[in-house]
């Protein structure tokens, strides 16, 4: 008997176990760190985000902020990854510390998935309400079905304040207003409570009496007719009759209480509007690319060719949200993240103003730890050595004019 | 008497033991079934039972019946058959919904933050007493895969509705309408979980209107009714004792 017993208890001690790690097995993710794993070529081929603003650093609960900026759709994005055909835009932060309020490409709410083209650039807003304290990294974000999340810069916010303090009142079109956040749990907790009793009762009743033992020998017996009583069997119809009953009456009830009510809301949005960007007056053409392994450099040799009509500098390199700045030409005053920012990362040969109609060779160095720390270097490993990325012309009124580029990169080791 | 025969030595302490017999086996049941079940069930069903926003009147309907039928079927076969006990499918589907809220509860809203409002997992129990009682009544396996397995597909909807109703009240947000539970998406971010994953209102029962979650359950139900004789016999051969011979 002891014996018995010990086993049971160990099972029970087992099955707790089984039931411990199952109810573990699933988390939602609450990571959003996961820039520098993603692979070099995806970072600087797919989608540039740039001119992005956090319009805040510390916001309390309940208060608003926004990430703003554009994002490029790469032309010469890699066969590899799937064709931003499907994207959703979303926003890197870990789980729901704020909530998306809202969404826009173009003007154009985005509350579900959209379509991309390739080549264009498109204009984005994300509206966040803080809703819980810490400190979070906040990325701009891009899905693409079957591609994968495309991440860009992420800076650091801090959410001050408490938690219980977070509202989120919505009015429906039924003309209620509601609080999302606690919306209808009286309603859930009772429900699911009501019928967890009810299943409680039905098992109660069949387990007043010794259950197993005796069962056990009476089956083996043949004696099965003799465990189920008539009394059993009307008992057991009126749980039955009593289920029908209450989840027809509920169901009147409910719809009695609303009424209105509509289906879930799907589909993918067409059409996006990219902006309209003026005419390209400055062309480059890449000569030859080098990635110096040592130097954590790299070296372009590029022809540039001024056909506008202002004198232009080149101010800055950006590929994989990295940033490399000539501080002659241009500063950051936007408060972009420091880890991405290489304020004196860009050396030009000759930068001197390359006036209209002209055209110059140069020679272009984007060094910055950055390409160790945020992984680019990796680019060397990829199965098609290319780079890319945008660099940017400040004219003389102040202008800034972006231009793409896509060319064979090759490592240099010594 | 001898000690061989018999470990009790009175009725009374027969029934005692039997008794401890009986709590020890329950527990053990219930949570041996919650392991699988949840397991079972979170990768089959996942998505559409984890967030108010993948309910809707199609896939949510035909997919969480039918997947929510095996334990039930396989444990009702080993709890009738051997001991004629029938709550097999109760049980079941109670240990599942125990483990899901726990899971619910401690994951998605103590760690990650998610409201329950929007995480809270569907309803079993009303198309698992049917399912029971049916075979309490009928005795028979086909009789309770029938018309069990249909109720079980047909209570579904109309089970959970008064949980999911408030979730469907239309809202205007910023020039198009959403219900509150396509808001309780799009609002509490899912980082690894982009909008075109969501299945829902997919599929191809467009001629009957806007009622379709009927449609789905019957269709639902139907399936039940084949998953439930698998199952059932997944059950059957599981709860067999088979003796080897001895040299
Ligand atoms: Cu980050």
């Amino acid at each position: 008997m002891k014996l018995i017993k010990d086993g049971i208890a160990k099972l029970s001690f087992v099955a707790l176990l089984v039931t411990v790690t199952a109810a573990m097995f699933y988390a939602p993710t609450a990571s959003a760190h996961g820039e520098k794993s993603q692979a070099a070529f995806m970072r600087m081929r797919t989608i540039h985000w740039y001119d992005l603003n956090w319009s805040k650093d510390i916001v309390p609960v309940n208060d608003t902020m926004t990430v703003t900026g554009k994002f490029h759709v790469f032309a010469g994005w890699p066969e590899t990854v799937a064709k931003p055909e499907i994207s959703f835009l979303n926003i890197g932060i870990p789980g729901p510390v704020f909530i998306r309020a809202g969404s826009w490409i173009g003007g154009q709410l985005v509350p579900r998935s959209v379509t991309l083209e390739l080549g264009e650039t498109y204009e984005f807003k994300v509206l966040l309400k803080a809703r819980r304290p810490g400190d979070w990294h906040v990325h701009s974000m891009m899905n693409v079905k079957d591609g994968g999340p495309i991440i860009g810069p992420g800076k650091w916010v801090t959410i001050t304040g408490s938690m219980s303090q977070f509202t989120n009142p919505i009015t429906t079109l039924t003309g209620q207003t509601i609080d999302l956040e606690n919306w209808n749990l009286g309603n859930i907790y009772f429900w699911h409570a009501f019928w967890y009793a009810f299943g409680i009762a039905y098992i109660a009743y069949w387990a007043r009496k010794p259950v197993f033992v005796p069962r056990l020998i009476a089956c083996e017996a043949g004696k099965h007719d003799t465990l189920i009583s008539a009394m059993d069997k009307k008992v057991g119809i009126g749980f039955m009759v009593a289920t029908l009953a209450i989840v027809a009456v509920t169901m009147e009830s409910t719809n009695a209480q609303y009424p209105i009510t509509t289906p879930l809301q799907a589909g993918l949005l067409r059409g996006m509007k990219p902006i309209e960007m003026p005419a390209r007056t400055v062309a480059v053409k890449v000569d030859s690319a080098t990635y110096r392994v040592p130097g954590r450099a790299m070296q372009m040799t590029l022809t540039v060719t001024n056909n506008g009509d202002s004198s232009v500098r080149l101010g800055e390199f950006m590929t994989a949200s990295v940033r490399f700045l000539d501080p002659a030409v241009h500063e950051d005053d936007t408060g972009y993240p420091d880890d991405l920012l290489a304020e004196e990362g860009l050396t030009v040969s000759d930068n001197s103003p390359l006036a209209p109609g002209q055209t110059r060779t140069m020679e272009v160095t984007a060094s910055d730890a950055a390409w160790e720390v945020y992984r680019l270097a990796d680019l060397i490993y990829d199965p098609d050595s290319r780079f890319a990325g945008l660099l940017f012309f400040t004219d003389e009124a102040g202008n800034r004019q972006m231009v793409t580029i896509d060319a064979p990169l090759i490592p240099s080791f010594i | 008497m001898s000690a061989s025969q018999s470990a009790v030595r009175s009725r009374a302490e027969a029934v005692k033991v039997s008794r401890t017999f009986d709590w020890l086996i329950m527990f053990t049941l219930f949570f041996v079934i919650l392991g699988g079940y949840h397991v079972h069930f979170m990768l089959v069903a996942g998505d559409w039972d984890f967030w108010s926003d993948w309910k809707d009147r199609r896939l949510w309907v035909t997919v969480l019946p039918i997947m929510g039928i095996t334990f039930p079927a396989a444990v009702q076969a080993v709890l009738w058959w051997r001991y004629r006990i029938p709550f097999g499918a109760t049980i079941s589907v109670m240990g599942l919904l125990f483990g899901e809220w726990v899971n619910r509860y401690f994951n998605f809203w103590g760690w990650t933050y998610f409201p329950i409002n929007f995480v809270f997992p569907s309803q079993l129990i009303p198309g698992a007493i049917v399912l029971d009682v049916v075979l309490l009544v009928s005795g028979s396996m086909q009789l309770t895969a029938v018309i069990g397995g249909l109720g079980f597909g047909l209570l579904f909807y109309p089970g959970n509705w008064p949980v999911m109703a408030p979730l469907h009240l239309p809202v205007e947000y910023n020039g198009m309408m959403m219900t509150l539970a396509d808001l309780s998406g799009y609002h509490y971010v899912r980082t690894g979980m982009p909008e075109y994953i969501r299945m829902v209102e997919k599929g191809t029962l467009r001629t009957f209107g806007k009622d379709v979650a009927p449609v789905s359950a019957f269709f639902s139900g139907f399936v039940s009714i084949i998953v439930y004789f698998l199952w059932h016999f997944f059950g059957r051969w599981f709860g067999s004792t088979a003796f080897t011979k001895g040299s």
